[in-house]
């Protein structure tokens, strides 16, 4: 079993492998850090499982060399669990991503990662409404604090493959996440 | 009335009405679909950049993306 670690770019995929690798990879607060992918190990439940860092990307048609490394990573390791990251402040988008991948038919844990921010900005998601919803594992999460990563850790071995009908028909008509604050920050970028 | 992204004035909001067909994957991944509200954040001389607020987070898009999106304000 594999781990593959996507989402947008800044989300903070690569905390996410130093603190579950143990590994110290480049971080930094702007997008596009990780362009190539990076391997590492960390234990789930005694077993040592390989994790790879997957450069981010805002969906699975490449527009970018980043982005084509990301779903070509996708692609051939068909037997990964995917750690799904989000950005808990703008995770209408990201969701977008997650659909994505879960379409595809690979087991998806979802991480709300930024939650403080999220949290900063008034944004409240009803995380079991969502989990609900998806069918799959969804943990709020901190990355550079470290909170959330013990449960997260430990619903990897709970991701299983949803049917993408389902989670269609199980979301008619709702909405989970509310938003009273202004949002803020500019994230992704488009050019032709 | 409808009228390109491009052509919106700064601060003014709008319906995402029509993407055109080769752009529509491109930027749904950014929150960029049709019957989304957008709202034009900044908007550059000379044939610059525009930034949209789409669901309070901020996409920049170049003019000629811009171009080939229709918006209802």
């Amino acid at each position: 079993m594999k781990i593959l670690l996507m989402g947008h770019p800044n989300v903070g995929k690569s905390v996410f492998f130093n603190r579950l690798t143990g590994a110290k990879v480049m971080e930094s607060n702007y997008p596009g850090t990780t362009v190539d992918f990076m391997k590492g190990w960390m234990r789930l439940e005694g077993e040592d499982v390989e994790l790879i860092d997957v450069p981010g990307a805002f969906s699975l048609e490449p527009k970018d060399r980043a982005e084509e490394v990301a779903v070509e990573m996708l692609e051939k390791n068909r037997d990964s669990v995917v750690v799904c990251v989000l950005d808990a402040s703008k995770v209408e988008r990201g969701l977008y991503l997650a659909l994505e991948i879960i379409e595809r038919g690979y087991p998806v844990v979802v991480a709300l990662n930024m939650w403080d921010v999220a949290e900063d900005k008034n944004i409240k998601i009803e995380v079991e409404k969502l989990e609900r919803i998806l069918g799959v594992p969804v943990v709020p999460t901190t990355a550079i604090s470290g909170e959330g990563f013990k449960e997260l850790v430990s619903k990897i071995k709970e991701a299983a493959p949803v049917k993408i009908e389902k989670i269609i028909e199980s979301a008619s008509g709702v909405n989970v996440a509310t938003s009273a604050g202004e949002g803020g920050g500019e994230s992704a970028a488009v050019c032709g | 009335m409808e009228k390109k992204l491009s052509e919106m004035e700064f601060d003014e909001e709008g319906t995402i009405k029509e993407i055109e067909e080769t752009l529509r994957k491109q930027v749904a991944g950014m929150g960029i679909r049709e019957g989304k509200n957008i709202r034009m954040a900044t908007k550059q001389p000379i044939k610059g950049p525009i930034v949209v607020e789409v669901d309070k987070s901020f996409t920049s898009l170049g003019l000629g993306v811009a171009e080939k999106i229709v918006v209802e304000v």
